[in-house]
């Protein structure tokens, strides 16, 4: 039990956990243990994985429907970005659907629906920088009082009750707290379109709820001044903000310093858009905080400007800083922390070390005492290219981890380029030669029709991983996370007209690049201009800081297969690059669907959910869904049986849960 | 409906999943499924000036999410490559149409009307590749339904 205050209050919810709730219930609230996923990564501590072994190699592809929850009618069109995982309670469901962002709540055996909540927000809803139906919930309970907690669209914070779906009138204001209010900082330029919103599920943890703050696509901003992504903690009990922490720190705190010419005072974003971890044990709170305003272009804001792109440390309770780690310095490649820091207890040369993991889009996975903050292994600050771009800062070094290696490609060089046939890689090469090609941190580049059109790079934006994050066995010590190798970053930067942004530089492409531009010069015959595996799922050791192994995730793509160039060749499955792919660790299993559609020749167009043996990767199973899994899975048991959740959308295909479980009689 | 170009019998054999056939049934499942009398983005179904205009918009409305060179962000899926054709193929054009018509921008959604939406989607052909001609892309959704999106030449 985390230590609560020894009072008359703390024995009533003490006495209610052991009669009330299965017993393994306590010490630890949120747990998967007794087969409930309580929190939006099972437990809050990023690890995505269960105990339960009813689903296993042997029977994995024999799974059936259980139920199915389309969304379409939770709002007022159908969505097709369904993101969220789902909570299970003592037999509840608990999920976010649909374009304006309701709450369902669900038999979690049979899918019938309880009760439905959504708020109404007008313009502030319409207006909202992370809009749709989100990823995901809190749930919290005393033993008696239980508690369904979300962020909408417009940014406020809701407390429901989780039997009725009714706002809770103690809390905030009748149930709701505008989070654009109260937040060291005036929301400009109003509370209706002020840019700062949330889409990812709150985290609970000490009975304190912690908030993040997530902006609009920063690759080519508006102006150099914005909202400030500031993290915030909120009593449970009442909705009253406990602390502020200012992710870009204010005049007078330590890290001020770190941003050159005052422009702490005027840059904004730095937020936590992705899913913030608790540990319940030692009172912590871990923030992945993201870049300061302006993706690729960082000259407003000279120096290393924490907490930019760092991981943050704070005292739950108090939200004072413990400690911090810049991941990047001075961030100009959208390296965002983009994932769940995952919290793994691990035994490293014999020695017992309380980690923290991050998984990253430039595809490392860096590895923290949780409690000091200092690297597992040592990382090592290296000399990095340093830039041409007139008015940028450039740091000289950057922390690389000596181990584990790199799980993902990053950067790119001639080597990177598609081979499958000697003319194919030509084309490849004449293709790159237009652009500036180099190792991770290789920095952006003025766009110039007559070359480089851009840095061709991978790992910014949508590389490596992203807000699926990993998930972390207890039982192996080991992290399995997925992770996109084909997505091509193209960093050019140009000049906005004054009416577009106020910033000297936003991402763009000079103009008379012609064929260089897009995608699709940046394709080869239909083909990905860089090799395969274009996406692969990996086992990463954390007591050896070791791949243990590594295949490649997803069906090869339909435009590989049917190729003309490549007919007769016989082509190893290549993996999928996309980053939605999260990772779901049970007794046996590593759970993982396809990023993308195939329609293979024995079957229909659709998207593989898969088992691998977590142990050795190989492949023990596979189902077909109708479409990608949008969400990260999650898995529960009720009446003895074993169900997996995953949302499925994309494309054609409009938002919806789908509940799979073995067939009646042979569980 | 399954497609009607796979036997059941197949599917059920070889995909040991109970649930493929009623899961598909709800999906948007090919419509046009006589191969041989197919239209699709390979016979030059745009023009080359409607692919610029269309990159015009693109590059003012869709770019600050989806970026100028289709790849996608964090929030914004790419606009090239398997991902894109993966979801696409094998359905008609009509319904990428209405995808984009009805969730597009996502922040203003319905500000463009289908002349607009056509023509950006006249660039997305481009950028994939697919190849121009003499005759503008429908912006009619009926006529729309009758080309197939195909990523491999037929």
């Amino acid at each position: 039990m985390p230590p609560r205050a020894p009072n008359i209050a703390a024995c009533t919810i003490a006495l209610t956990l052991s009669t009330a709730l299965p017993a393994q219930r306590a010490p630890n609230p949120f747990t998967t243990n007794a087969g409930e996923w309580p929190s939006y990564t099972g437990d809050t501590r990023g690890s995505r994985y269960s105990p339960l072994a009813q689903i296993n190699a042997s029977n994995f592809s024999t799974l059936e429907v259980a139920w199915r929850y389309k969304t379409d009618s939770l709002g007022p069109r159908p969505e097709f970005k369904l993101e969220g995982t789902p909570l299970m309670v003592r037999g509840v469901l608990y999920a976010t659907g649909g374009t304006s962002r309701a709450v369902v709540a669900l038999d979690a055996a049979t899918g019938a629906q309880r009760w439905v909540h959504r708020e109404e927000e007008g313009e502030r809803g319409a207006a909202a920088v992370r809009p749709l139906s989100g990823r995901g919930l809190a749930y919290w309970s005393n033993g008696t009082d239980e508690r369904i907690l979300y962020v909408t669209p417009g940014y406020r914070l809701i407390a429901l009750d989780a039997k009725t779906g009714n706002r809770i009138p103690g809390f905030g204001t009748d149930g709701m707290v505008d989070l654009k209010t109260d937040i060291d900082q005036e929301i400009l330029p109003d509370l209706v379109t002020g840019e700062i919103g949330f889409q990812g599920a709150p985290v609970v943890g000490r009975d304190v709820i912690v908030i993040g703050a997530a902006f609009k696509e920063g690759t080519a901003p508006k102006s150099m001044r914005n909202n400030k992504g500031y993290v915030r903690g909120f009593d449970v009990r009442t909705g009253k903000r406990l602390w502020t922490f200012h992710t870009i720190p204010k005049k007078g705190e330590p890290g001020y310093e770190s941003w050159l010419n005052g422009s702490a005072e005027y840059t904004g974003n730095t937020g936590v858009w992705t899913q913030l971890t608790i540990d319940e044990e030692l009172g912590l709170v871990y923030l992945p905080v993201e870049s300061p305003t302006g993706d690729y272009y960082g000259g407003h804001r000279p120096g290393n400007d924490l907490y930019g792109e760092s991981v943050v440390c704070l005292d739950l309770k108090t939200g004072l800083k413990k400690w911090h780690y810049q991941i990047v310095h001075h961030p100009i490649w959208d390296f965002d922390l983009s994932a769940a820091p995952i919290l793994a207890d691990v035994t490293v040369a014999g020695k017992a070390v309380k980690a923290v993991a991050l998984p990253t889009k430039q595809g490392i996975l860096y590895v923290f005492d949780r409690v000091t903050g200092k690297p597992v292994w040592p990382i090592e600050e290296k000399a990095v290219e340093q830039g041409t771009v007139p008015g940028e800062w450039y740091s000289p070094t950057q922390p690389i981890p000596t181990k584990p290696a790199a799980y993902a490609k990053n950067g790119t060089s001639l080597d990177d380029l598609i081979d499958f046939t000697p003319e194919l890689h030509a084309q490849a090469v004449a293709i790159a030669s237009r652009y500036k090609l180099g190792p991770i941190f290789t920095p952006p580049v003025v766009s110039k029709a007559e070359g480089p059109i851009a840095t061709l790079t991978r790992g910014p934006t949508n590389g490596g991983t992203n807000w699926p994050g990993g998930a972390y066995d207890p039982e192996s010590h080991t992290v399995y996370v997925a992770a996109s190798n084909a997505a091509p970053a193209v960093i050019g930067l140009v000049q906005p007209t004054k009416d577009r942004s106020d910033m000297d530089w936003v991402t763009g492409i000079a103009p008379a690049a012609g064929g260089g531009r897009g995608g699709g010069g940046l394709s080869v015959q239909g083909l990905s201009i860089f090799k395969p595996p274009y996406g692969t799922l990996s086992a990463i050791d954390l007591d050896k800081g070791e791949i243990a192994w590594q295949v490649a995730h997803g069906e090869t793509p339909d435009a590989v297969r049917d190729h003309e160039a490549l007919k007769g060749m016989t082509i190893p499955r290549t993996g999928q690059p996309g980053f939605i792919v999260g990772t779901l660790v049970t007794k046996s299993l590593v759970i993982a669907g396809d990023p993308q559609v195939t329609t293979l020749p024995n079957r229909p167009r659709g998207a593989m959910l898969r088992a691998y043996d977590k142990r050795s990767g190989a492949q023990v199973g596979e189902v077909l869904l109708p479409a990608p899994t949008s969400g990260s899975p999650m898995t529960y048991s009720v009446n003895g049986r074993q169900y997996i959740v995953v949302a499925v959308s994309g494309g054609p295909y409009s938002g919806e849960y789908i509940a799979l479980r073995l067939p009646a009689g042979t569980h | 409906m399954m497609p009607r170009v796979f036997a059941a019998s197949l599917i059920v054999a070889l995909i040991p999943v109970v649930s493929v056939v009623p899961l598909l049934a709800w999906g948007a499942e090919p419509r046009a499924l006589d191969v041989r009398a197919e239209r699709t983005v390979w016979d030059s179904v745009y023009t080359a000036a409607q692919a610029s205009r269309g990159e015009t918009l693109y590059v003012k409305s869709c770019a600050r999410c989806h970026q100028v060179s289709l790849a996608g962000a964090d929030e914004s899926p790419p606009l090239t490559g398997g991902a894109f054709m993966g979801n696409w193929s094998g359905l008609p054009l009509a319904d990428l149409q209405n995808r984009i018509r009805t969730t597009m921008p996502s922040d203003s959604v319905g500000i463009y009307n289908r002349q607009l939406v056509t023509d950006v989607m006249a660039y997305l052909l481009k950028a994939n590749g697919f190849p121009a001609g003499a005759t503008e892309l429908p912006t009619d959704t009926e006529a729309l339904r009758g080309i197939m999106m195909r990523a491999s030449r037929p």
